[in-house]
């Protein structure tokens, strides 16, 4: 199946569109709040949430005896809410520590979701089947109303984000300033905490609980590669989140045997690892160039301040010496003479060098400040 | 009881207690995540082994297993050193990708064996009696027995040998460093005998279960002593009593035996969470609106002392001088008045000979900056706390 064909495809065939949309609408949504949740070093609670969304789940189909999917992801916000909320109390009334109270609110609610979910197999109706899909998630079970409700949350969202923005922005990076000028900051708080938790809960059918967390944090830790501000940040999350949805369905549906939710992780992780990498100001290509081409200046410098100190003794600055005396100086090689003849720093003859009047008036201003030379 | 159930029992309670011991480590240094990170990261590993020897049951599993857990706490640690994200960041990032990679793995090329995602993340604890180790013809119990039984031996050798060393580089990194040995070799011995543990004991039990008894056990420990040894036992006991009582649920409900564990180790964090004596949130509450009460006393004594005009010191005026509501400003006379520190003539409010010590020593401190030592002096000062 060739590009083009599968553009067709996408638009004409029923349940691929709504794939594709659903899941790009997910990674747009999960992208935008997950930098929020990067930001406020919230990382693994999407982990701990979609965890912790099992119980509610289970109880919710214990109650409703339907599998409607609205309602079992109403009790999935309820009790991913519930642990949330309990995650906060563990870290402000005792001495356990975030990451403690992530792991224990994590695996103590999703084991009292398999204790539920295997209670409830063993119940007479034989509807509960499929409820297991929420553990590893299956794109393939997206419906048009889910997208709906997929597109509507994420609208509200928006919204909500573009309203508060000024408040959520400020709370991010100083929250006793915030504070002090008069915001409720608990209220932004709980608004920004209950939609990371919706956010995770909208994603538990396509990508299933483990893989959630990674579409909370890779667009986000991509796009934070990319810009120092919040709203570029936010932006190319989501971007990026979306990408990953659209080239993880088409993937997935190209080849037998390749679930969806897996794929899409896997393109968020390439977003991360290209934007580690090549990232401009961050990345480690260009820092670690940056850090090569820095030494080899150095390395100049060195050279042409050491020639400098020399011909400082001498009356005449172009007073020709040896190669020899550069040997024993570190810093010296063939290749840094032979760019400071290039930089007409130096000129050489035969087996001696000399510096030039340019060479010297720049080794003097080497190390001045003021010089916009030296940058 | 049945033998498979002694069995059963058995192999939760050695999980207990080989989890409790690394997991008591995690805890304290703040790494409680990583277990869970490296109870996902490790399914590439036995999917690679298991391509390389098409058995399930080869020892060559457990080993790439282990290697991997390993390098999910390598790769963690590489990405947050070059600072381009957080270290929960790096976790999240670096477990869900790994945990993909196995996923697809096992959908691509192993598909019609017993390979399941299900299976190896909830785990079957009630099968582990099936599964049984034949020695020239014998058979000499539960494999998953003998492996975890082994891991835990060698767990607690280990413990007892570099007990002093982990104490210390556990507390004091920098002082473990400057006598000598290196926080680096703990920290990643300690990581590889989670892994280990993680590896050889989620073949029985599943990751999440794993995970739960290396976390739930110690937190709920951490809460009710600071004494790390007692911390260690308590640990131990806990996971034990889970185990046991988590199996008679699943057993009484008809469950999954490792989610009853954990739901009881949930229901013991949770009683141990409210009531703990020190660090109970009933006591930390109770604590702080006691401190509130005292320093409002404190306060309403300062300001007698402050003022001699009879005008400021009558009852009705206190009211709205210190603007406190009324319920609140009874609860404070009726406990200064319990601890002799006030008396009344008419409505007009005076300090006692006691009370007049009391506030002078109190003004000492607050002036010397030594506010903490008003809590001891209070022990000397009150008969009854607020």
């Amino acid at each position: 199946m060739d590009i083009t064909e599968y553009i067709k495809l996408v638009f004409t065939d029923y349940t691929l569109r709504t794939i594709t949309l659903g899941t790009a609408i997910l990674g747009a949504v999960t992208g935008m709040l997950g930098s929020f949740a990067v930001l406020r070093k919230q990382s693994l609670l999407g982990d701990a949430i979609s965890h912790a969304a099992l119980p509610g789940i289970a109880i919710a189909f214990l109650i409703t005896g339907t599998k409607e999917t609205n309602v079992l992801l109403l009790g999935a916000l309820i009790s991913g809410l519930i642990g949330t909320f309990w995650i906060r109390g563990i870290i402000s009334k005792t001495h356990l520590k975030s990451d403690t109270a992530l792991g224990l609110i994590l695996s103590l609610f999703f084991g009292f979701g398999m204790l539920l979910l295997t209670f409830i197999q063993k119940q007479p109706n034989a509807n509960q089947a499929g409820l297991d899909k929420y553990l590893f998630g299956q794109a393939a079970t997206l419906v048009e109303s889910d997208v709906w409700m997929m597109a509507i949350v994420t609208g509200i969202c928006l919204f909500v984000l573009l309203l508060f923005w000024k408040e959520f922005k400020i709370l991010l990076f100083d929250a006793d300033y915030t504070k002090t000028l008069g915001f409720n900051t608990k209220v932004i708080d709980i608004l920004i905490t209950s939609f990371i938790v919706l956010a995770i809960v909208l994603g538990l059918q396509t990508v299933g609980v483990v893989l959630m967390s990674a579409m909370l944090l890779a667009p986000a830790a991509a796009a934070r590669q990319w810009t120092n501000s919040l709203g570029v940040m936010v932006f190319l999350a989501a971007v990026f989140g979306a990408f990953s949805g659209v080239f993880g369905t088409a993937i997935s549906s190209s080849q037998n045997n390749l679930s969806t939710g897996p794929v899409i992780v896997i393109i968020a992780g390439i977003f991360v690892l290209v934007s580690f990498i090549f990232s401009p100001s961050r990345g480690l290509l260009f820092k670690q160039i940056r850090f090569i081409k820095n030494r080899r200046d150095l390395e100049l410098h060195k050279t042409l301040s050491f020639m400098f100190h020399i011909a400082q003794t001498h009356d005449n600055i172009s007073h020709p010496h040896t190669i020899k005396i550069l040997n024993n100086f570190q810093g010296y090689t063939k290749s840094t003479l032979q760019k400071l003849v290039n930089k007409n720093y130096v000129i050489l003859e035969g087996n001696m060098w000399s510096l030039t009047e340019e060479g010297f008036n720049t080794a003097s201003n080497l190390y001045n400040q003021q010089n916009p030379d030296n940058e | 009881m049945s033998n498979a159930q002694i069995e059963i029992q058995l192999i939760a309670s050695l999980v207990a207690i080989a989890c409790a011991v690394p997991g008591t480590f995690l805890v304290l240094r703040k790494m409680a995540m990583i277990s869970d990170a490296i109870s996902h990261s490790i399914l590439p590993g036995i999917v690679i082994g298991f391509f390389i020897t098409q058995d399930l049951n080869s020892p060559l599993l457990i080993l790439l297993a282990a290697l991997t857990g390993i390098i999910t706490v390598v790769l963690v640690e590489y990405i947050q050193k070059t600072g381009l994200v957080k270290e929960d960041t790096a976790i999240g990032l670096v477990f869900p990708i790994l945990f993909s990679i196995g996923v697809i793995l096992i959908a691509k090329n192993a598909n019609d064996v017993h390979l399941d995602v299900d299976a190896v993340l909830l785990g079957e604890l009630a099968f582990a009696p099936f599964d049984r180790l034949i020695m020239y013809g014998v058979d000499v119990g539960p494999k998953s027995l003998w492996i975890i039984g082994s891991i835990l031996i060698i767990t607690i050798g280990l413990l007892i040998a570099f007990f002093k060393e982990l104490k210390i580089s556990t507390f004091d990194a920098g002082l473990s460093a400057s006598l000598g040995f290196s926080p680096a070799i703990i920290h990643y011995g300690l990581m590889t005998v989670s892994s280990v543990t993680t590896v050889g004991a989620f073949d029985a039990v599943g990751a999440i279960l794993v995970v739960a008894l290396m976390i739930a056990p110690a937190a709920t420990a951490y809460l009710l002593t600071t004494d790390l040894k007692r911390m260690l036992i308590y640990t131990i006991v806990f996971g034990i009593f889970s185990a046991i009582s988590g199996y008679w649920l699943a057993h009484w409900l008809d469950a999954s035996i490792a989610g009853s564990i954990t739901t009881m180790l949930g229901l013991l964090f949770l009683v141990v969470y409210l009531f703990a004596p020190n660090k109970g949130v009933i006591a930390v509450l109770y604590r702080e609106k006691q401190q509130r009460t005292e320093v409002s006393l404190l306060t309403f004594l300062l300001h007698l002392k402050n003022h001699t005009e009879e005008r400021e010191r009558h009852v009705n005026h206190l009211n709205e001088h210190i603007n406190w509501q009324k319920v609140r400003s009874k609860t404070i006379l009726d406990l200064a008045l319990k601890n002799n520190m006030i008396s009344f003539n008419k409505n007009i409010v005076s300090l006692t000979e006691k009370g007049d010590a009391f506030t002078t020593q109190a003004i000492d401190f607050i002036i010397t900056n030594e506010d903490s030592q008003i809590e001891d002096m209070k022990d000397d000062f009150f008969l009854f706390r607020g």
